[in-house]
């Protein structure tokens, strides 16, 4: 169905507002905007930017109405009339240049395993053909980067061949379709395409959830089996092929992320991971796994502020860790990591993305 | 009103570090990703908002290889009628050679024009010269560091132009004249991928630099490209946070910043 007939199935239930991370802290009501599309009325150019792309509204809507795909259509009608905030601009600008939104060089994006102690062979060089899929913010941002460090260490105690691309590696495009800019987006799918068929890439290890939600599901049928790194941990943990060395005496909360949770149904892998390391006591927020509460880090939200200054999401879930008496919010996503970050310090909590963890006890 | 804006294809060399070789004759620039000159992007955005408040058309043009082709593409996305490519494999680094290949193209070609924009200056070259040149040839009026069209018609502009210290100095200027455009006029628009796959079916002229040669020289000769020379003065503190944070507090002390 197209989204002309979607929007005018909508019944107006208000389930999608129901579950929206925006709605009634923000000016965002994905409910009135589906409304408004229907009888085409003028749409508040700033309102169709609050969307984080979490994808509750779509995951309930008991119409296939796709709200939050209908929100990328609405973008996509203001990037093509040059309508977007600055620093979005910016964002898209950078990654037609330099393949990453933040404008690095893609000449250092495989700086992070020029390190001594990290040594990744180019994937070209593996008989795998198993690629480690590092992603931009994992590549280039110093937080993040010991994240693609650590998963490399693991995998290599757990005797797994991989590689990587580094300079040959451009931006997965997630985002980037979610800001609506559609023709970027295509371009690096053609791109990372051509160069996963170049060297023959059997299978890929996704760091990032957004990389792996979309390669898995909007790169199309590449023939190469895509997952993401807890996916391919949780077994071997469970299996005992490597076992933690010390016990983990903390009070950790796990915080799914909407891309590898709600959207990708992965909710198990990570917990389990966390769960065979001794000593450790894994707590649940009261919205978790399904219901998880959006952290507003994704749809292009982590490279801009809205005009509407509000309690962010991410203050919210860390006030309610400590609440439950957390000692380390736990999560599986860059993205998720740096909005949770800040609030967390302030609180006197500390984020850790589970391969910082698992590197504690292994 | 016809605005001739001149757009320069150069590389982004804001986050590279860029390797000299070929024992200081070149600039590595193998694995340097290439991007609009930034003050042109703000010239082509003034140039087609004017047009589009009093009517007119926008022509780009643009000095390099067949590659320049894609800011030619970008300027039209952006609203530029059409685009002019003087394609050469040179690359002229003297405003000088660079202004009369301009100026004998105009003269050979006789496109009207009320107005040329030139950004200030290239990112790559920086000699912000080319437009003063050019106007100097075609002996018509130029100014420079323009922050702000006022007004542009019936023969005359008023412009602003951005001064130091804060101040700005409002002229008044006979038309045709050259203007170079100082990045921070507008907040260009954002040019999608497929506005500029649909800008590719607009015709851009190609043609040969070698056409437009007279007295095109090099007052100026590049000699040879060196890295600056390493001062001292910083003062590296310690790579371990501990000890870093004990020699910043000792130094910001002694400085007296913090007691």
């Amino acid at each position: 169905m197209d989204i002309r007939s979607r929007v005018l199935a909508c019944m107006q239930c208000g389930k999608c507002t129901g579950s929206c991370p925006e709605a009634g802290i923000t000016p965002f009501n994905i409910r009135m905007l589906m409304r408004k599309r229907q009888f085409k009325n003028i749409i508040d150019e700033s309102l169709p930017w609050y969307c984080t792309s979490c994808g509750a509204c779509t995951i309930r809507c008991p119409r296939d109405v796709k709200p939050s795909e209908v929100i990328i259509e609405m973008r996509s009608a203001l990037v093509e009339d040059g309508e977007i905030p600055p620093a979005l601009q910016k964002a898209l600008e950078n990654t037609f240049v330099q393949k990453n939104p933040w404008g690095r060089s893609r000449a250092k994006r495989g700086a992070w395993f020029e390190k001594p102690d990290i040594g990744v062979p180019h994937v070209s060089e593996t008989s795998s053909k198993r690629l480690l899929f590092t992603c931009c913010i994992q590549a280039y941002d110093p937080r993040c980067m010991v994240i693609p460090q650590n998963i490399s260490k693991i995998l290599k105690m757990c005797g797994i061949e991989f590689g990587v691309l580094g300079e040959e590696e451009a931006c997965c495009g997630n985002e980037i379709r979610r800001i609506g800019e559609v023709g970027l987006f295509e371009e690096l799918q053609e791109e990372n395409k051509a160069t996963f068929e170049e060297y023959g890439i059997k299978e890929i290890i996704a760091l990032s959830p957004h990389c792996m939600n979309a390669l898995k599901k909007e790169y199309g049928d590449l023939g190469i089996k895509i997952y993401h790194y807890t996916e391919l941990i949780a077994p071997i943990m469970r299996d005992g092929t490597i076992l933690p060395k010390t016990n983990y005496n903390k009070k950790i909360i796990y915080h799914d992320p909407c891309f590898l949770g709600k959207q990708n149904g992965i909710f198990d892998e990570p917990r389990d991971i966390l769960n065979s390391i001794d000593g450790l006591e894994l707590l649940e927020f009261s919205r978790s796994r399904e219901n998880s509460m959006c952290c507003e880090g994704g749809g292009g939200r982590m490279f801009f502020e809205v005009e509407t200054s509000y309690r962010r999401n991410a203050e919210v879930r860390v006030s309610e860790a400590k609440e439950i008496g957390a000692e380390i919010i736990a999560t599986s996503c860059p993205f998720c990591v740096m909005t949770l970050e800040e609030p967390a310090i302030e609180k006197g909590l500390e984020v850790k993305e589970i391969s910082e963890i698992l590197m504690e006890v292994l | 009103m016809n605005l001739l804006v001149f757009t320069k294809r150069v590389p982004a060399t804001q986050e590279e570090e860029l390797r000299i070789i070929d024992d200081g004759n070149k600039i590595d620039l193998s694995k340097v990703p290439f991007k609009v000159n930034d003050w042109d992007n703000y010239s082509v955005e003034e140039a087609v908002r004017i047009v589009e408040k009093i009517g007119g058309t926008v022509t780009a043009v643009s000095i390099g290889d067949s590659e320049s082709d894609e800011v030619l593409r970008r300027a039209i996305a952006m609203g530029a009628k059409d685009g002019f490519l003087i394609e050469t494999e040179n690359i002229l680094h003297d405003p000088n050679a660079r202004s009369t290949l301009i100026y004998n193209f105009l003269k050979k070609e006789g496109l009207p024009f009320d107005a040329i924009f030139t950004g200030v200056q290239s990112e790559d070259d920086q000699f912000a010269a080319v437009g003063g040149i050019l106007a100097a040839k075609l002996r018509i009026p130029f100014v420079s560091m323009v922050i702000g069209i006022d007004n542009i018609e019936n023969g005359y502009a008023i412009v602003r132009r951005e001064l130091e210290g804060g101040l700005q100095e409002r002229i008044k200027i006979s038309l045709p004249c050259v203007m170079s455009i100082q990045t921070g006029i507008n907040e260009p628009r954002y040019v999608s991928i497929m506005g500029i796959r649909k800008a590719s079916k607009v015709e851009r002229k190609v043609l040969k630099a070698s056409d437009y040669q007279e007295n095109v020289e090099n007052m100026i000769e590049l000699t040879r490209w060196v890295y600056p020379l390493k001062k001292e003065g910083a003062t590296l503190l310690s790579p371990d946070l501990e000890n870093a944070c004990k020699e910043l507090l000792n130094i910001l002390k002694e400085k007296g910043v913090y007691q």
